[in-house]
């Protein structure tokens, strides 16, 4: 089955927001949304309408249990949040030792510009090929770096916002880009999905905070050809 | 047990209420840097009202507060996958309690071929809906929208995104044929989705 139909796609979405949709359809609906990302915004437009309803429910207040579960599954699976939860005050003071060497090596590592693991994937560049952003990337395409490396155009009261373009498709954001220094982000699966298919990166000119619509709104002002890291 | 009907809405102002989104935005954002006090903190702020909404779904208070733990331990892993673009921290939060909530219904197998216990589900008249418009609580909004549709299109929706009720439960709870229940959501949606827009 394809889903092509954009008001079929919008009346699954509710469906499956208010929950009526189930089973096989369901769980199938569920990979469509996770892989086509129109159909995963649709799937937020509808969270967005209707979820107000549900927090007017009265509020229940959950058994001390509950947290206590949550500590432990949580601790169990992030050491650094059990050394700094130490009662004892010589793992605390060992942790926070601990954590300042880390800092203060992440520190002479940044200074250095040196970043194990980022390869440049493209440099946004300005029509007279002055650059003024590089993009980076880890190998997994799990992390994303906008370093600013020349000055961006004068735009008060707007922002950056980088996307991924397929060769056919929608653009799928990866996020802002800085006015100086550098911004990092995690990529989500759908978004190293679509920039590992797009030939390209585009840079379009939206309001603060990014694009509201998650599609593009203002002009793109750069294209830049997407390298493959490595 | 089954959870609260719906019939005693308390006019208070509760703390999901209050909580700043952009809170809770800081909040996500410092669990991503793996600061389990911010976790602590977001579940103070939105336990309750979480809980709430998963028990409602899933009638047993063991399952539900199960779920609950889920949820926040999911909030954990996927912090860092938070989109801060989008703004809407309470919407995420909530989408992943019901979607592990409706999860959880399913490995309970309650699904349009099991029908859960006729006495354990909600009763038909009570309609969060024009109870939380009346209240002030929603949004202006979606409470002007919401008021737009008839009666049985409104508990149709809210049977089903609240109650967690399917389409065949709906019809035995309100005693009317399948293909009704179906056509009420349906065309609810649609002009709840047509009067939001506008």
């Amino acid at each position: 089955m394809k889903l092509q139909n954009p008001e079929v796609i919008d009346a699954l979405a509710a469906e499956y927001v208010i929950g009526t949709l189930r089973g096989p359809a369901r769980r199938r609906f569920d990979r469509y949304r996770a892989r086509e990302w129109h159909i995963g915004r649709r799937v937020i437009a509808w969270e967005d309408r209707l979820i107000p309803l549900a927090y007017t429910l009265p509020p229940v207040t959950p058994s001390p249990e509950v947290w206590r579960a949550i500590e432990r599954r949580v601790r169990a699976e992030s050491p650094p949040a059990r050394q700094l939860a130490a009662r004892r005050p010589l793992r605390a003071l060992a942790a926070v030792v601990a954590i300042c060497a880390v800092l203060a090596g992440g520190f002479l590592l940044w200074r250095a510009g040196f970043a194990p693991g980022f390869e440049p994937i493209a440099t946004i560049a300005a029509g007279d090929a002055r650059p003024i952003w590089q993009i980076e990337l880890d190998a997994d395409f799990t992390r994303l770096r906008a370093v600013s490396i020349g000055a961006a155009p004068e735009q008060p009261g707007r922002s950056f916002e980088l996307w991924a373009l397929p060769d056919d498709g929608a653009p799928v954001s990866l996020g802002l880009l800085p006015v100086s220094g550098r911004l990092e982000r995690s990529l989500d699966a759908d978004q190293a999905r679509a920039l590992r298919a797009a030939p390209r990166v585009a840079v379009s000119l939206e309001p603060v905070g990014g694009s509201p619509t998650g599609a593009p709104t203002g002009p793109v002002l750069f294209v830049a050809e997407r390298r493959l890291p490595g | 047990m089954p959870p609260d009907d719906g019939h005693c809405f308390v006019p208070v102002s509760a703390p999901l209420q209050t909580a700043d989104e952009a809170e809770l935005e800081r909040l996500i954002a410092a669990c991503a840097r793996r600061d389990a006090r911010a976790l602590r903190q977001l579940y103070d702020l939105t336990a309750a009202h979480l809980l709430a909404c998963v028990l409602r779904i899933l009638r047993r208070r063991a399952l539900a507060e199960e779920t609950l733990q889920d949820v926040f331990v999911s909030v954990w892993q996927r912090a860092a996958q938070y989109e801060p673009r989008r703004g809407r921290p309470r919407a995420w939060l909530f989408s992943i309690a019901r979607n592990r909530a409706i999860d959880a219904l399913r490995r309970e197998r309650i699904n349009d071929d099991v029908d859960v216990h006729a006495e354990s589900l909600p009763d038909p008249a009570s309609d969060v809906a024009a109870e939380s418009m009346m209240s002030g609580r929603l949004a202006a909004g979606l409470a002007r929208c919401l008021e737009l549709l008839t009666a049985d299109q409104r508990r149709g929706i809210q049977l089903a995104f609240i109650d967690g009720l399917s389409h065949a439960e709906i019809a035995n709870v309100t005693g009317e044929a399948l293909g009704t229940v179906k056509s009420w959501i349906r065309r609810g949606l649609l002009s709840l989705r047509q009067c939001l827009e506008r």
